[in-house]
């Protein structure tokens, strides 16, 4: 009878031990790999993402993400063939400006389903950014990173010829002001520009857009808005300044910029420009020797607003994967305050997600003027124009380009030129499918 | 063996001959003859690669013709390139392998160094000249103003960003010069020997002898070249501003193809472009070989 009762109790605790390492088996068998797909395979980026990565892998049992580097050249090919072909990878990186096209081309997939609450799910985003990723009435990606441009001036030059080294230029009247006090120039030799509007990181679209009161090519609605008298007069002030300067004296004095220690404003040859948040970290590393004042984009005249543009980078679930559902699981860490703070004092790089942009600012891996900066960054995200093409438009800056070209080649007058280009858009719009 | 058992020996060489071949042939059809009739049905809908695939009949050749602007550039620019740039090179090919087929010194240094750039392709040659081309501090520019000339803004001013890829394509005129030499060294030395007892000039000598003796693979370069020309992609891809400027001067039709393919997804509209394109070859190759009649020159008749 005792040996009985021992046998049966040794087979009880044998049972209930297999069965726990059965069962522990089974849920090693159960977790869910997925794939990500980004082309941050740099030595500044590869790391961060992937401790994103490791991270969300360590923060739960049931999801593993693998991390798959594909060039920039590449990825987005790749995608397309692999969503094509029926197999596409769980998350993909993708360009912020045509979520619509590829939600309507059925690349992306409508996250909707995963979203318990659309409107508080959004609400963690910039409303800028998050317009971008919504086509009809679907979700077709979370925005991820993003970047804004704003006014960068050289304080010692400021005070060298007078000017108050603490008080930025915050009209268009002023800058030209301060420019021709802070220029240098001997003849045809530039020696130092006080500012050009086209050097930095900000082109004649993004003029464009700050000299029309924050309205793009396009409006909220799509409707072309491109030969207003606000972006008539915005070309005529760009081609003046280059006209003013010459053209070929801009060229050759462009032809010596490099970047780090030979980027223009570091190596003293350029006063003021309008750049990417980004550059500050060119300016810390390489320009110690400099006192830089950092501002908001000086607007076209007193209350017609800073206006900035920014482009950015979303993630999207591609359309017929696999594990959808835990694909999400990771784009919400990703895009989660956490993960996008990291990401954000680490690369030094703007984030969708509103409280994460704020932690970064007060983050003490960054230096009391990294967080100034930086916070001046996310402050200037408020007045940050995103320019998404709408799905059945993709192309029509083709038509425009060309235009600004002419323009500025003396073709043709700014006026006739976006006459041309209005004409042109709407006839394409007209012609687009519906 | 036993497979082979009962056939004749010209039947199972057949049948072997075939197995050989298979692995091409099933190359050939999935890869090769499959996808180019598929783009060829493909021309015919609204293939977008992802969502649909209607049969919307000549749809796509009107909107091309009719209502597609770019599409209008597109063959302009690639006309010009083509017009200037096969009858440049073909010039320069012949006349570079006669001066390098003359007996003079370091004749075997000067022959390498003409062809070397030929070896070089891609990106990083394409990059190389857009340092040369730099209008203010590119080598072209400086050596043009050491004798006085204001050289253009080459890549930047639209009236020089062909000019500037056809000089560019000039660099690689190695290969052909290549094809040039060794047929020269095939013409046979008594007719210039006869020729010069006639009297016959350098001049003459080079348009009576030379041009009509190496007329066959002028004719093959000829052929070829507008292949090529017509497929400039590349250049332009990596070399112009926003893909097609300045003021889409560079927009080739080759890249406004790729564009509607790859950046905006019309690849039905991309493979209609195509098998155009594939038509306008085929036409002036067609109307080449016609020509050739007239003046290629096949040793030993027909």
């Amino acid at each position: 009878m005792n040996r009985l009762r021992k046998s049966v109790s040794l087979l009880v605790v044998l049972l209930t031990l297999s069965a726990l390492l059965l069962s522990a088996a089974v849920s090693a068998q159960e977790k869910v790999e997925i794939e990500l797909w980004t082309f941050w395979g740099s030595e500044t980026r590869r790391p961060i993402i992937e401790r994103i990565v490791e991270e969300f892998n360590n923060s739960q049992d049931r999801i593993v993400v693998k991390h798959v580097y594909s060039p920039w050249g590449d990825i987005w090919t790749k995608t397309l063939a692999a969503v094509a072909a029926g197999d596409p990878p769980q998350v993909v990186v993708n360009d912020i400006n045509n979520v619509a096209l590829r939600a309507w081309k059925k690349q992306a997939m409508d996250l909707t389903p995963f979203i318990d609450d659309v409107e508080e799910f959004s609400s963690q985003f910039f409303p800028e950014l998050w317009k971008t990723v919504v086509w009809e009435d679907g979700v077709y990606g979370v925005p991820f990173n993003t970047d804004t441009r704003f006014f960068m001036w050289n304080k010692d030059h400021f005070a060298e010829v007078g000017l108050d080294p603490e008080k930025p230029p915050t009209t268009w009247a002023e800058l030209e002001e301060y420019a021709l006090k802070l220029d240098k120039i001997q003849g045809n030799r530039i020696e130092r520009l006080g500012f050009y509007p086209l050097f930095g990181n900000f082109g004649r679209d993004t003029w464009m857009i700050v000299g029309d009161n924050g309205v793009s090519w396009l409006d909220d609605e799509g409707n072309p808005r491109i030969n207003t008298p606000h972006k008539v007069e915005t070309l005529e002030w760009l081609i003046k300044w280059r006209e003013r300067i010459g053209g070929r004296n801009v060229d050759a004095f462009q032809a010596e910029f490099g970047s780090q220690a030979a980027d223009p404003f570091i190596s003293g040859k350029l006063s003021m420009m309008v750049n990417i948040a980004n550059h500050y970290t060119q300016i810390r590393d390489y320009g110690q020797h400099l006192n830089v004042g950092y501002a908001p984009v000086p607007e076209r005249e007193p209350g017609s607003g800073s206006w900035s543009w920014g482009g950015g980078f979303v993630l999207e679930i591609p359309y017929g994967a696999k594990h959808a559902e835990e694909a999400f699981e990771f784009i919400k860490w990703a895009c989660g305050p956490e993960a996008q703070r990291y990401w954000a004092v680490m690369n030094f790089d703007n984030v969708a997600n509103i409280e994460g942009s704020y932690l970064a600012a007060e983050d003490e891996r960054l230096s009391p003027e990294g967080q100034e900066v930086y916070r001046l960054s996310v402050e200037n995200l408020h007045w940050t124009i995103m320019t998404p093409v709408p799905h059945n438009l993709a192309g029509y800056m083709d038509l425009v380009n060309p235009q600004l070209d002419a323009a500025f080649l003396g073709v043709k007058s700014p006026q006739e030129a976006l006459d041309q280009a209005q004409r042109d858009v709407e006839e394409f719009i007209r012609n687009a499918e519906q | 063996m036993n497979f082979f058992k009962g056939m004749k020996l010209r039947q199972r060489e057949a049948l072997q001959g075939y197995m050989f071949v298979f692995p091409w042939i099933v190359g050939f059809i999935v890869f090769t003859a499959g996808p180019l009739l598929f783009s060829l049905y493909a021309a015919f809908t609204n293939y977008d690669i992802t969502s649909r695939m209607d049969f919307i009949g000549l749809a796509n050749f009107q909107r091309l013709f009719a209502r597609d602007k770019l599409f209008s550039t597109a063959v302009y620019n690639t006309v010009y390139y083509v017009v200037l740039s096969v009858p440049l090179r073909t010039v320069c090919g012949v006349l570079l392998a006669v001066l390098l087929n003359q007996s003079a010194h370091f004749r075997r240094f000067f022959r390498t160094v003409y062809y070397m750039p030929s070896v070089l392709s891609g990106v990083a040659v394409y990059l190389l000249w857009m340092q040369l081309l730099s209008p203010s501090s590119g080598l072209i520019n400086m050596l043009l103003e050491m004798v006085g000339i204001q050289g253009p803004a080459w890549l930047f001013d639209p009236r020089w960003t062909k000019p500037a890829l056809i000089l560019m394509n000039l660099w690689g005129v190695g290969g052909t010069m290549l094809l040039y030499l060794a047929n020269l060294q095939s013409v046979p030395r008594q007719l210039y020997e006869a020729a010069e007892i006639d009297g016959a000039g350098v001049v003459q000598r080079f348009f009576k002898i030379t041009v009509p003796m190496i007329t066959p693979v002028i004719f093959f370069n000829v052929v070829t070249g507008f292949i090529s020309a017509f497929q400039i992609f590349q250049e332009a891809y990596v070399m112009s501003t926003d893909k097609g400027g300045p003021l889409n001067s560079l927009l080739f039709y080759n890249l406004y193809l790729w564009k509607q393919a790859f950046e905006q997804f019309n690849m039905g509209y991309a493979s209609a472009m195509a098998w155009l394109l594939f038509a306008a070859v085929m036409v002036i190759t067609l109307l080449n070989l016609r020509l050739s009649k007239k003046w290629v020159y096949y040793e030993g008749g027909e």
